[in-house]
C-alpha cells in the first residue's frame, strides 16, 4: 500500500480504483453475457436456418420433380420421344425451362443420348453423373455441371417402361444463395461447397480465401466424418464466424457437396455494439464523475482537517487561534472541541503566566514581572527602590502567615495609590520593589523619603493594627563601567547594605558591593593575602577605669589590598562568615595576635589580647582543637570576644567549646551586648568573663537619660553576675566620666585610641606610661 | 393339369423327329426364382416349319385396372385382343419401336385387336392409368415359354443339338433386356439350364404428379 501525503489523493484513488474495478467487472459480465447470448442465438439460428433450408431445399426439389414428372408423363412428349422427334422434344424442354424458371432442362434417352434445351452444357455431364441420373426412379441432388453446382432432378420417362429421363437443373449460384439467405431470421451467408478430386473444398462463388477454405474444409471434413452438424465458431477473414455445415445429397458420390451457413460474430454482435459503447461511455462518465465527486468530497472533508492542522501548528507556536466551525458533523465537533481546548490552553497559559509573574499571596507582580517591565521600559531616569519590611519574620510570627502577606499587599497597595506612575512588585517575602521615574538622584531620594514616611504609619489589618518599619535600598541606573547592572539587584544590594549598616536607607554603592562573582574572587584573594602575609592586625587599647591604665588591646584585622586599597572590614568579614572563609582568617588572626603579644611582652608590655571569634566557629570542632593547641603557646592573657552576627546553630556544641576555651584559661567576652540576638538567656548559658556594651548605647548615653539608665542597669547586671563590663564607643570625656561613675570596668573608643598598628601601639603605650593620665 | 398339357404336346408335336425338353430355370443372384421371364430357343438346325401356335389365349385383358397377364408371348403375325373388363375406360398404347400403336378410349366389354407382325418386345401402358403396365413379347420361334412362379420356363420338343437360348425379362439389366447364350440340347430326355439374371427395379408406379 503506497503512502499518501494527502488524504484527498488517498480517498480519490481509493474510490476511483474501487469504482473502476466494479465497472470493469460489470463491463466484463455484460460483454460475456452478450457474447455468450449472441453465440447461443447464432448457433440456434443457424440450426433453425439449416432446418428451414432443408425444407426449402426439399420444396425446390419437389417443385423441380413435379415439373419434370409432368413432362415425363405428357403423352405428346412421350410420343415425340417414341418417334424420336428431336425438335419437338427440344421445344418442349425449352417451354418448361422458361415456364418453371430453371436453368437447364434436358432429356436423356434410354440409349444414353442427350437431348437438351438451348444452351445446355451437355458435354459437361460426367459419365458418373449420367449413371446417377439414369436411375429407376426419381433422383435429385447436387451435381457439378461445368464446374458449377446445380440442383438437379432426374425423372424417368415411362412409356410405360423407361424411355429416358427428364433432367432439370437449377444453378446454385449467388442469386440462389441470396434467396436462401433471405429466408433466415438472421442475415447469414449461405454457400455451397464442393470437394474437388484433390479433396479440397471450395465454394462455387469463389468467395472464400484459400486459408479460410482450408480451415472451413477441415471443419466440413470433420463434420462429414463424425456426422455431427453442430455449429462451430471458426476464425475467418471476417473474424470469428459461426459456421454450420449441412451435407447435400449429391448425384455423383465421388463429388460431395455441402451447404455452408456462416455468420460472422462481428455482425451478430453489431446490434449490441451501441449497448457495449453505452456501457463503456457510462462507465467512463461515471468514473470521471466519481473522481470529481470524491475529490470534492475529500476536499470538503480535508479542508476543515487542514484548518485544524494549521490551527494546531499555530497553537504549538503559542499563537492564539480559533477554527471556524462550519459543519455539525464529527469534524465540526472536533473543531468545537479544538476551540474549547485552545481557549482553555490560552486561559491556562494566561493563568500560568500570571502565576509566574505574580505573587500568589498578595497578587502583586513579582520579581520576574518587574524585571520584564524594566527591560521594556527604557530611560536613564528610572529608579528602583527595594522596600524591606523590618523584622518580617517576627511580624509574621506575631500576626500569622496570612495577615503578614496581607500586610505586604497593603503596603504595595498604598504605594500604588500614592504613586500612580510607579510599578510595584514583591521581590521577595519581605521586600517590595518600586519602579519609578525621577529627575535625578536627589529627587528620587525625596520620593523614597516621602514614601517611607507614608508607609511607616500603622497599618490596619482587620481588627489589628500593625506597626511597620521599613528599610529602603535605592538604585539608579548604572554608570558606565559599573558591574552590577540590574536595577532590582542593585536596589536589593542597597537594602542589604542599609540593613547591614543598621540604617533606614541606603543608595547602591558600587564601591561597597561587588557582584557575587567578584565577592568569590575577593575571598580567594583574601586567602592569597593571608598566605602572602599581606593582612595586618590593628589593636585598639582597652582602658581600665579603675587602674587608669591600658591593660589590654582588641585585635582588629585590616586588609590593605594591593590594588583595591584598604578593604573595609565590614565588606569582607561578613562575607568570610557567609562563605566559610572565616576560619582561616580567624586562625591567622590568632597566630598573628599571639605573635604580636609575645613581641609586646618582649618589649616589656604585658597586654591582654582580645580576639573576635565568630559565632559560626563555635560549633566547629575542627576549629576548637587546633585553636586550643595554639593557645598553649600564648605569652599572656587571651580573651575571645564572641560576636553574635549569626545564630549559633548548635548551642550545645557551642557551649561545650566555650567551656573548653574557658578551661584553657581563655577569657570569654560577649561582644556588642544589647543588640542582635544577645539576651539574658545568653548571659545565663554562657559562662563569660566579660560583657561589652554596644557602642550605640554608649554614643547616646550622654544625651539620653534612658540609654544611660540602660547602661547603668547593664553594668549592675553584669557585676551582679560576676562579669567585667567594657563600654565600647567611648568618644567623649563625659561618657567616660559617666561610665566611671556607673562602675564600668573598661572603656574602649576613640577617646582613648583608635585601632593602631603594632608599632604605633608601642609608641602609644610608651606615651601612656609616661603620662599615666586619666581621660576626662 | 400341367402333366396333361405336356402329354398333349408330346402326342402332337414330336412325331417326326426325336425331340428334347428344356427347363430353363431363371433366378436372381440371391437364388430366388424370377417369374415372367421369357425363354426362347433358336436351334441351330432351324425350327420346324409351319405357323407357330401357342396354347395360351392371345389376349391382353384389362381388369381391376391392371393388364393380365403381365407378360404375353405371341407369335409374329398374331392378332391380340385387348378386352376391357373394367367399368372404366382405358387407352392402351405402346411406344415400343417394335410396334407402336394406340387404342383410343374404349369402354367395358369392348374388345380391340392389334396384329403384331414383327418380333420384339412391346411395352404396354394405359394413358389414363399409369399403374397399368404389361408386355407383349412377339416371338418368331415355336420354342418359347414364360417362367412361372417357380422361375422355370419349360421348352418342349426342341431338336437336340446346338441352340441359342434367349432369356428376356422386361426389367432384365442387360442390353435389350435379354441374355443370350448358346447351349447344346441332349438327344433325348430333358435338359435343365439355369440362368441367373439381375433385374432392375420396376418403374415407379405409384407416384403422383
Amino acid at each position: 500500500m503506497p503512502t499518501f501525503r494527502r488524504l484527498r489523493t488517498k480517498l480519490t484513488i481509493l474510490y476511483a480504483g474501487l469504482f473502476a474495478g466494479v465497472v470493469l467487472l460489470i463491463s466484463l459480465v455484460v460483454y460475456t453475457a452478450v457474447s455468450n447470448n449472441v453465440t447461443r442465438l447464432v448457433r440456434e439460428e443457424l440450426v433453425a436456418s439449416g432446418t428451414v433450408f432443408d425444407r426449402v431445399w426439399a420444396l425446390r426439389a419437389a417443385q423441380l420433380e413435379n415439373g419434370a414428372g409432368l413432362l415425363s408423363r405428357d403423352f405428346g412428349f412421350r410420343e415425340a420421344i417414341a418417334s424420336n422427334d428431336q425438335a419437338t422434344i427440344r421445344s418442349a424442354l425449352d417451354n418448361l425451362k422458361v415456364r418453371l424458371g430453371i436453368d437447364q432442362a434436358l432429356m436423356i434417352g434410354a440409349d444414353g443420348h442427350l437431348i437438351a434445351a438451348d444452351g445446355a452444357p451437355v458435354g459437361a455431364i460426367s459419365p458418373g453423373a449420367l449413371q446417377a441420373l439414369e436411375g429407376d426412379g426419381t433422383a435429385s441432388g447436387v451435381l457439378m455441371i461445368g464446374g458449377a453446382p446445380h440442383e438437379v432432378v432426374s425423372v424417368p420417362i415411362l412409356a410405360p417402361t423407361v424411355m429416358g429421363w427428364v433432367v432439370f437443373a437449377a444453378k446454385l449460384d449467388h442469386a440462389q444463395m441470396t434467396a436462401l439467405e433471405r429466408l433466415s431470421a438472421i442475415p447469414l451467408d449461405a454457400s455451397v461447397l464442393d470437394r474437388d478430386a484433390s479433396g479440397r473444398w471450395s465454394d462455387a462463388d469463389g468467395r472464400l480465401g484459400a486459408g479460410e477454405a482450408r480451415r472451413i474444409g477441415g471443419y466440413v471434413d470433420q463434420a462429414m466424418a463424425t456426422h455431427s452438424w453442430a455449429p462451430q465458431v471458426l476464425s475467418t477473414a471476417d473474424g470469428p464466424t459461426a459456421v454450420m455445415v449441412k451435407p447435400l445429397t449429391v448425384l455423383a458420390p465421388d463429388a460431395p457437396a455441402a451447404l455452408l451457413l456462416s455468420y460472422p460474430m462481428s455482425r451478430a454482435m453489431a446490434p449490441y455494439q451501441p449497448l457495449l459503447y453505452a456501457v463503456v461511455v457510462t462507465a467512463l462518465t461515471g468514473l470521471a464523475l466519481l473522481v470529481l465527486g470524491s475529490w470534492a468530497l475529500a476536499r470538503s472533508l480535508t479542508r476543515p482537517i487542514l484548518a485544524l492542522d494549521e490551527a494546531a501548528t499555530r497553537l504549538k507556536n503559542g499563537e492564539r487561534t480559533e477554527v471556524a466551525v462550519v459543519t455539525g458533523d464529527e469534524i465540526g465537533r472536533l473543531a468545537e472541541s479544538f476551540n474549547a481546548m485552545a481557549a482553555e490552553i490560552g486561559k491556562r497559559e494566561r493563568r500560568i503566566t500570571h502565576l509566574a509573574l505574580h505573587d500568589p499571596d498578595t497578587d502583586l507582580p513579582n520579581h520576574q514581572w518587574l524585571q520584564r517591565r524594566l527591560e521594556r521600559t527604557g530611560g536613564d531616569d528610572l529608579f528602583v527602590a527595594a522596600l524591606g519590611v523590618d523584622r518580617y519574620a517576627h511580624v509574621r510570627g506575631a500576626i500569622g502567615y496570612d495577615l503578614a502577606g496581607e500586610l505586604v499587599g497593603e503596603i504595595g497597595a498604598t504605594v500604588r495609590r500614592a504613586h500612580r506612575d510607579a510599578r510595584v512588585a514583591r521581590l521577595s517575602t519581605d521586600v517590595l520593589g518600586v519602579l519609578f521615574r525621577a529627575r535625578d538622584l536627589a529627587a528620587a531620594r525625596a520620593v523614597v523619603a516621602e514614601m517611607q514616611a507614608r508607609l511607616e504609619a500603622p497599618v490596619r489589618l482587620g481588627d489589628n493594627t500593625v506597626d511597620v518599619s521599613l528599610t529602603v535600598g535605592l538604585a539608579s541606573h548604572p554608570l558606565p563601567g559599573e558591574r552590577v547592572t540590574s536595577l532590582i539587584e542593585r536596589a536589593n544590594i542597597a537594602l542589604d547594605l542599609a540593613r547591614a549598616g543598621r540604617q533606614k536607607f541606603a543608595v547602591f554603592d558600587e564601591s561597597l558591593y561587588g557582584d557575587p562573582a567578584k565577592n568569590l574572587s575577593l575571598m580567594s584573594e583574601m586567602r592569597q593575602s593571608i598566605a602572602a602575609g599581606q593582612m595586618v592586625l590593628h589593636y585598639q587599647p582597652k582602658y581600665d577605669l579603675r587602674l587608669g591604665a591600658v591593660t589590654g588591646v582588641e585585635a582588629l584585622v585590616r586588609w590593605p589590598h594591593p590594588t583595591r586599597g584598604l578593604v573595609p572590614p565590614d565588606a569582607f568579614i561578613s562575607m568570610a562568615e557567609e562563605t566559610g572563609h572565616i576560619r582561616p582568617l580567624t586562625e591567622w588572626v590568632i597566630d598573628q595576635a599571639l605573635a604580636d603579644q609575645r613581641a609586646l611582652q618582649e618589649g616589656g608590655l604585658d597586654l591582654e589580647v582580645a580576639i573576635n571569634i565568630s559565632g559560626r566557629l563555635l560549633d566547629d570542632d575542627g576549629f576548637a582543637t587546633p585553636t586550643l593547641a595554639r593557645l598553649a603557646g600564648a605569652a599572656g592573657a587571651v580573651c575571645f570576644e564572641i560576636t553574635e552576627t549569626a545564630v549559633i546553630e548548635q548551642p550545645d556544641v557551642a557551649l561545650g567549646i566555650i567551656e573548653r576555651f574557658a578551661g584553657a584559661g581563655v577569657k570569654v567576652a560577649i561582644d556588642d551586648y544589647g543588640t542582635g540576638l544577645s539576651s539574658l538567656a545568653y548571659l545565663k548559658q554562657i559562662r563569660a568573663n566579660e560583657l561589652k556594651i554596644d557602642k550605640s548605647f554608649v554614643f547616646a548615653m550622654a544625651s539620653s537619660q534612658r540609654d544611660a539608665l540602660l547602661v547603668r542597669s547593664t553594668v549592675d547586671l553584669a557585676h551582679g553576675l560576676g562579669l567585667q563590663v567594657t563600654a565600647e564607643g567611648v568618644e567623649s570625656p563625659t561618657a567616660l566620666a559617666l561610665l566611671s561613675g556607673m562602675g564600668c570596668d573598661l572603656a574602649q573608643g576613640y577617646l582613648i585610641a583608635r585601632p593602631l598598628p603594632l608599632n604605633e601601639l608601642l609608641t602609644f603605650m610608651a606615651e601612656e606610661e609616661r603620662a599615666l593620665r586619666t581621660y576626662g | 393339369m400341367r402333366g396333361l398339357a405336356l402329354l398333349f404336346l408330346f402326342l402332337l408335336g414330336s412325331l417326326p423327329a426325336r425331340a428334347a425338353d428344356l427347363a430353363v430355370e431363371v433366378r436372381n443372384a440371391q437364388g430366388k426364382p424370377v417369374p415372367d421371364a421369357v425363354a426362347t430357343l433358336y436351334p441351330a438346325q432351324g425350327a420346324r416349319s409351319g405357323p407357330i401356335h401357342f396354347d395360351w389365349p392371345m389376349e391382353m385383358v384389362q381388369q381391376d385396372l391392371q393388364f393380365h397377364p403381365f407378360v404375353l408371348i405371341v407369335p409374329a403375325g398374331a392378332v391380340v385382343a385387348f378386352p376391357n373388363r373394367d367399368d372404366v375406360r382405358h387407352h392402351v398404347y405402346s411406344f415400343s419401336p417394335a410396334h407402336p400403336f394406340e387404342l383410343k378410349l374404349y369402354g367395358r366389354d369392348e374388345t380391340r385387336t392389334v396384329r403384331f407382325d414383327h418380333p420384339g418386345a412391346i411395352a404396354l401402358g394405359c394413358n389414363i392409368h399409369d399403374n397399368m403396365i404389361a408386355f407383349i413379347k412377339v416371338v418368331d420361334t415355336p420354342y418359347a415359354a414364360k417362367s412361372g412362379a417357380d422361375g422355370v420356363a419349360s421348352l418342349r420338343g426342341a431338336p437336340p443339338g446346338q441352340a441359342v437360348l434367349h432369356v428376356w425379362h422386361p426389367y432384365l439389366r442387360a442390353a435389350g433386356n435379354e441374355i443370350v447364350r448358346t447351349i447344346t440340347l441332349p438327344r433325348a430326355g430333358g435338359a435343365r439350364e439355369i440362368v441367373v439374371v439381375e433385374l432392375r427395379n420396376p418403374p415407379p408406379r405409384d407416384q403422383s404428379y
